[in-house]
């Protein structure tokens, strides 16, 4: 309940500052789900979904709005190394009015099992190709600790505590851009190896050409590995 | 204002409706808690203070499984992470210490070299506990006067192991005293895909 109340105050509090600003802000709702399958040769196969609806944009004034702002569906292969690291190649495709793209993602990710919390580290580069535009291409790394809210390590019925961060460089048309997400997450781990995840996922971007942008989003995530 | 209000509270507030339901269903195989000092057995905290006179705030853990509970502390002491478990009534059962391999004696270090050259194409240790067992009285000598007489020592050893043509996986090996293999068993790891995908 704590965290629960933390998240919500975390999120009234930058929505109250940049709710009102000049700058470009806004929020919504945003729902991920994410399928594994662990296949025999302990390689991967992930499914994931995302959907981001705005439900307030400083741009549009003080309305409530449930507009669609986009769809990434996206599949990934993902080989083990060892038993902490693995690399994968991705497919990625958006929906979004006007701004349709398809994505390929590379990434290499390893585990850091620590005595009270594990680190996951996460590094990828993408191509993203959007009609009538240039290719986009981007260098992100995320990290991002888990902490289990009791014990020294996560159990079924367990709650947890994640914090993430994600530079992502990017270049599109020789314009450079850097964007960085920023997520609190209250996650608990189910039986049958399924998670779910309230977040708050502040992102912002923009800061080279004067088109400082934030957006904060309530995100629910559901990850099942069978 | 008042919509994000509207919004922050149907987001948080829905959430715990799905909670219930999966809560419901669970069964829980294995799991630790945090407790706090004063809900432990008196004979676990007593023997702890009177074996390691310098332990201060040890964190203090209930274990649960399928054949019952028990308690564990865990402390820092002179740069050492120290790790001791008593049952349900509070009876010491083990006292287990980190260490580095360096610190291990050379005939231990040689045996162990050989199990790991000799199982796996590539090992990796990433954590080393030498366990002591025995009787209250003689676990509680050891630690406040060295005194060896009636203690198990042996060493439990987190590591990666690969055997070739197979994917690597990380076990928890127990060893004896001369560092010679004794059992081992696999460690899961808990889903991560939230923090790869």
């Amino acid at each position: 309940m704590r965290g629960f109340l933390f998240l919500g105050l975390l999120f009234l509090s930058i929505s109250s500052v940049f709710g009102q600003d000049r700058q470009t802000f806004f929020t919504g709702f945003f729902p991920e789900l994410s399928l594994t399958k662990k296949l025999e040769n302990s390689n991967k196969l992930n499914f994931k979904v995302e959907n981001q609806h705005v439900m307030y944009d400083n741009r549009i004034g003080d309305k409530l709005q449930f507009d669609h702002y986009r769809t990434d569906v996206m599949g990934f292969y993902d080989w083990k190394l060892t038993a902490s690291t693995s690399a994968a190649i991705g497919l990625f495709h958006r929906f979004q009015d006007g701004a349709d793209g398809n994505r390929i993602i590379q990434q290499y990710a390893f585990l850091n099992r620590l005595r009270s919390f594990q680190v996951g580290h996460r590094l990828r580069t993408d191509q993203t190709f959007t009609k009538g535009q240039n290719v986009e291409w981007r260098l992100r790394y995320r990290i991002a600790s888990e902490i289990p809210l009791s014990g020294a390590k996560l159990d079924p019925g367990e709650s947890y505590f994640l914090i993430s961060s994600e530079p992502i460089f990017s270049l599109k048309g020789g314009s450079f851009n850097l964007e960085n997400r920023l997520i609190f997450t209250l996650g608990k781990l189910y039986p049958k190896n399924q998670k779910l995840e309230y977040s708050i996922d502040y992102r912002t971007d923009g800061f080279f050409n004067n088109r400082f942008r934030t957006r904060l989003w309530p995100k629910i995530g559901y990850y099942y590995n069978f | 204002m008042r919509f994000i209000k509207t919004v922050v509270f149907s987001i948080f507030v829905f959430p715990f409706l799905p909670s219930f339901g999966f809560a419901q269903n669970e069964v829980k195989i294995e799991r630790e808690v945090g407790i706090k000092e004063k809900l432990v057995p008196s004979e676990a905290s007593e023997w702890l203070y009177d074996a390691f006179e310098e332990a201060k705030k040890p964190n203090w853990f209930q274990e649960f499984s399928l054949n019952g509970y028990s308690y564990e502390a865990k402390f820092r002491l002179e740069g050492k992470y120290y790790s001791v478990e008593f049952d349900s009534l509070g009876k010491i059962e083990d006292v287990e210490i980190e260490m580095d391999f360096d610190e291990l004696d050379d005939s231990v270090k040689k045996n162990l070299n050989q199990y790991f050259s000799d199982n796996y194409e590539v090992h990796k240790i990433s954590k080393i506990q030498i366990q002591y067992t025995g009787e209250e009285d003689d676990l509680e000598d050891f630690f406040d006067e060295n005194e060896k007489e009636g203690v198990t020592v042996r060493y439990e050893i987190e590591y990666r192991g690969k055997v070739s043509n197979k994917v690597d996986e990380i076990w928890e090996g127990t060893f004896g005293a001369d560092g010679t293999f004794i059992t081992k068993r696999k460690i899961e790891i808990r889903i991560t895909d939230n923090l790869i995908f």
